[in-house]
C-alpha cells in the first residue's frame, strides 16, 4: 500500500475517521439516511472522471455531468429495456460511457487548454435538448423510471433495510476498488506518461509516449469513471431524467474535482466529502432565516453552484492547488523539459 | 422549395443573428486582448437583462432589488432608458470584474482563468436564480414586434424588431469603430492587444486599458440581453443557449477577429433556423447542436476561423 506511506499524523486521523464513519453509518441510520449516504460515495466516481481526465491529463472538462447521465440511461436500457442482470448492466453502462467519452476524446487530440474547456462545456449545454430528442431511451421530459431493483438476496435479509445496506455495500466496494484502480494507474507506467502528457506534450513525445493513444485512453478511462457513477445511481433510485443533468450539475462536478485538489486521488475525496458539509450547513443555515438581505444571502448558501462557484474563485487566489494540494504558488516550472527529465524515473512525482 | 418561405425563415433568423454577433463581439473583445474565453459572459449579460428588468418594474411592485434600484430618479424607466442603466451595470460590472478577479492572474496558467470564469457563472446563474427565480420573465420588446409592425419584400415579413436590432448592432459597431481607431484609449487597447509586454514598456498602463475592454465587452453582452429577453424570456439559465451560438460565430468567424465574429453570428443564426428547418430529424429544439458541431469543426480543422489569426506553435 504505497498510498498510506509516509503521510502525516493528520492525514492518518482523517482517513480513521472516515473508515470509522463508513462503518459507524449503516448501522446508526435509516433508509433514506443510507440511501443518501450511497449517493454521496458513488458521487466520488465523477469527481474522480474529472481528476483524472484535468488534474492527471490536463485536459479540461466541464461536462462529465453528460458522462454520469450516459452511463445511468445506458445502464437503464440494459436492465430494462434488454432485460440484463444487473451487474452485466452495469458493466455495459460503463462501457457505452466510456465510448461516448472516446468520442468526446477524439477532438482533445487537436483542441487543447481553453478551446476544450469551451467545446465541452457546449456538451455540458446541449445535453440536454439531446436528451430530450430521444425520449425511448432517456424517458424525456419527464424522465423514466427503471423497473428492475437491485435487492438485496434472501440469504442477507428480505427487508427494505436490508436491501439499502446491500446497496450501500456495493456502493462502497465499487467506489473502493475505482479508487484503487485509479490509483494503479496513475502511479503507473501509463500515469507517468499521462502526467508529462500534461507538463509538456512535446517532450513527452519524444520520450516515447504515443499522445494519440494516452490522450483517447484517459479521457475514456475518465469518463468509464463518470458512467460508472451514473450506473450506481440507478442502483440506488430506479430514476433518471434529463432535469438531473444540467449544465451547473457538470460544472459543479468540475467545481468540486478543483476545489477538493487536482492531481491527487484523496483531494477528489475530499472535495465530495466537503460538497456535503457545505450542503449540510447550508440548509441548516437557510433553515435558520433570517429577514431582509441576511435571508437572501443564508438562502444563496443552500446551493451548491453559489457555494461551489464562490469556492473556485476564492481557491484561485488563496489555493492555486486545490485543498489537498496545499498553499503552495502555481505551477511556475511545470513545462520544463529538465524538470520533465528529473522525475521521469520517478515513481511519486510531486504533481 | 418555397422560395417565399425560405425568405421569411431567413428575415426571422438574422433577429438571432443580431444577437450572436454582439454576444461573439464581446468575447472576441475580451479573447483579442487578455487571451481568455470569458464563460462568464452570458450570465453576467442575464444579471444586467435582470437591472434592466427591475429598473422596468419600479420601487412599488415587490421585485427583489426593485428597494434599491427604486431610489434612483425617475423608476420606473421606459424600455429605451432601462436598457441603458442595464448597459452602465453592465459596464461597471465589466470593469470590476478585470479589476478584482482577472487582473491579479496574469501570470496564472490558463487554468486558473477558466476556474475564475466558471465560478463567476455558477455564482451569477444561482444568485438570479435565487433572487428572481427560475421562472421566466416577461421582457417588453425594444422595438414595435406586433401584428403588421414590419415590411413585406417578396410576400416575407421583415419585422421592425429586426432591423432595430441591426441598426443597433451597426451603431455599437461604428462607436466601437471610432474608440479603437480614433481615440488614444483606442489606440492603447490595439497596442495592448497585440503585444502587452511592448505597450507596457512604451507606457500604456495595461492593466486599465483592459478594464476598459472588459467594459464594452460586458456593455455589448447587457445589450444583447435586453435584446433577447423579449424573444427567449427572461430567465437564469436564457444566456446559456445564447453563450453557445456566441462562441460558435466567433470560433466560426475567428476567435481573435471583430469582423469574423459579425460574420460568424450571421451564419450561425441562419444555421439555427434553417438546419432545423430543412433537416426534420433535429427538430427546433436541437438547434444548438448543429452550432456546437460547427464549433468543434473550426476548431478542429481550422482554429483560426475565417478570419482570425493563425497561430505558429515553436517548440
Amino acid at each position: 500500500m504505497r498510498a498510506l506511506r509516509g503521510r502525516s499524523p493528520w492525514v492518518w486521523v482523517a482517513g480513521a475517521l472516515l473508515v470509522f464513519w463508513l462503518i459507524w453509518a449503516p448501522m446508526t441510520s435509516d433508509t433514506t439516511d443510507l440511501r443518501r449516504y450511497s449517493q454521496v460515495i458513488v458521487s466520488v466516481l465523477a469527481v474522480l472522471g474529472v481528476n483524472l481526465a484535468t488534474g492527471y491529463g490536463g485536459m479540461i472538462s466541464l461536462g462529465h455531468g453528460v458522462f454520469v447521465a450516459v452511463g445511468a440511461f445506458a445502464t437503464a436500457y440494459f436492465v430494462d429495456d434488454m432485460s440484463m442482470p444487473w451487474v452485466l448492466a452495469i458493466v455495459l453502462g460503463t462501457l457505452v460511457a466510456g465510448v461516448s467519452g472516446t468520442i468526446v476524446g477524439l477532438p482533445a487530440l487537436r483542441i487543447r487548454g481553453i478551446h476544450l474547456a469551451l467545446v465541452t462545456l457546449g456538451l455540458a449545454i446541449v445535453f440536454q435538448p439531446l436528451a430530450k430528442r430521444f425520449p425511448s431511451l432517456s424517458g424525456g421530459v419527464s424522465g423514466r423510471a427503471v423497473e428492475a431493483r437491485f435487492d438485496a438476496p434472501s440469504w442477507f435479509g428480505d427487508t427494505r433495510y436490508a436491501d439499502a445496506v446491500w446497496r450501500y455495500i456495493w456502493c462502497l466496494v465499487v467506489v473502493v476498488v475505482a479508487i484503487a484502480i485509479t490509483w494503479n494507474l496513475v502511479n503507473s507506467r501509463a500515469g507517468r506518461a499521462i502526467r508529462a502528457m500534461r507538463d509538456n506534450d512535446t517532450a513527452a513525445a519524444i520520450y516515447g509516449v504515443d499522445l494519440v493513444r494516452t490522450r483517447v485512453a484517459t479521457f475514456m478511462v475518465s469518463a468509464s469513471l463518470a458512467g460508472l457513477g451514473g450506473a450506481m445511481q440507478i442502483v440506488l433510485v430506479p430514476f433518471t431524467s434529463q432535469e438531473t443533468y444540467t449544465v451547473q450539475e457538470s460544472l459543479v462536478i468540475y467545481a468540486t474535482a478543483v476545489i477538493g485538489g487536482l492531481g491527487t486521488i484523496w483531494g477528489s475525496v475530499v472535495g465530495v466529502a466537503l460538497r456535503e458539509i457545505v450542503s449540510f450547513v447550508g440548509t441548516q443555515l437557510s433553515e435558520v432565516g433570517g429577514f431582509g438581505p441576511v435571508g437572501h444571502v443564508l438562502a444563496l448558501l443552500d446551493t451548491d453552484a453559489f457555494v461551489f462557484g464562490l469556492g473556485l474563485v476564492v481557491l484561485t487566489f488563496l489555493f492555486p492547488r486545490g485543498l489537498v494540494g496545499g498553499r503552495r504558488s502555481g505551477p511556475r516550472n511545470r513545462g520544463r523539459l529538465a524538470g520533465l527529465v528529473a522525475r521521469r524515473y520517478r515513481d511519486r512525482t510531486t504533481v | 422549395m418555397d422560395l417565399v418561405l425560405l425568405l421569411q425563415r431567413i428575415f426571422d433568423a438574422l433577429f438571432n443573428s443580431a444577437i450572436y454577433s454582439s454576444l461573439a463581439l464581446a468575447l472576441v473583445i475580451i479573447y483579442r486582448s487578455t487571451g481568455l474565453l470569458n464563460f462568464a459572459q452570458g450570465e453576467m449579460a442575464t444579471l444586467a437583462g435582470y437591472i434592466a428588468f427591475v429598473l422596468l418594474a419600479g420601487p412599488s411592485r415587490g421585485v427583489y432589488g426593485s428597494g434599491v434600484l427604486g431610489l434612483l430618479p425617475g423608476v420606473p424607466y421606459p424600455v429605451a432608458l432601462a436598457v441603458v442603466g442595464a448597459v452602465v451595470f453592465g459596464m461597471l460590472s465589466g470593469a470590476a470584474t478585470e479589476r478584482v478577479l482577472i487582473r491579479p492572474l496574469r501570470d496564472a496558467p490558463e487554468m486558473a482563468l477558466v476556474n475564475v470564469t466558471i465560478g463567476m457563472l455558477l455564482l451569477i446563474n444561482s444568485m438570479t436564480a435565487q433572487w428572481w427565480g427560475t421562472g421566466p420573465r416577461f421582457f417588453p420588446p425594444l422595438f414595435p414586434t406586433g401584428p403588421g409592425e414590419n415590411f413585406d419584400i417578396f410576400g416575407a415579413r421583415l419585422r421592425y424588431n429586426t432591423i432595430g436590432a441591426w441598426m443597433t448592432l451597426l451603431v455599437l459597431l461604428v462607436v466601437l469603430a471610432v474608440l479603437l481607431q480614433r481615440t488614444r484609449a483606442g489606440l492603447a487597447f490595439r497596442a495592448v492587444s497585440i503585444d502587452r509586454t511592448s505597450a507596457e514598456l512604451n507606457g500604456i498602463r495595461a492593466g486599465r486599458t483592459l478594464m476598459y475592454g472588459w467594459a464594452l465587452a460586458a456593455g455589448l453582452g447587457a445589450v444583447a440581453a435586453s435584446m433577447s429577453a423579449n424573444i427567449v424570456l427572461l430567465e437564469p439559465s436564457m444566456m446559456l443557449r445564447v453563450l453557445v451560438f456566441a462562441f460558435a460565430a466567433a470560433t466560426l468567424g475567428g476567435l481573435d477577429s471583430p469582423k469574423g465574429a459579425l460574420v460568424g453570428g450571421v451564419i450561425i443564426g441562419l444555421s439555427q433556423t434553417l438546419i432545423p428547418a430543412y433537416v426534420p430529424f433535429i427538430g427546433f429544439e436541437l438547434g444548438v447542436l448543429p452550432a456546437l458541431l460547427v464549433m468543434v469543426a473550426v476548431l478542429l480543422v481550422r482554429p483560426a476561423g475565417l478570419f482570425g489569426t493563425r497561430r505558429i506553435e515553436r517548440v
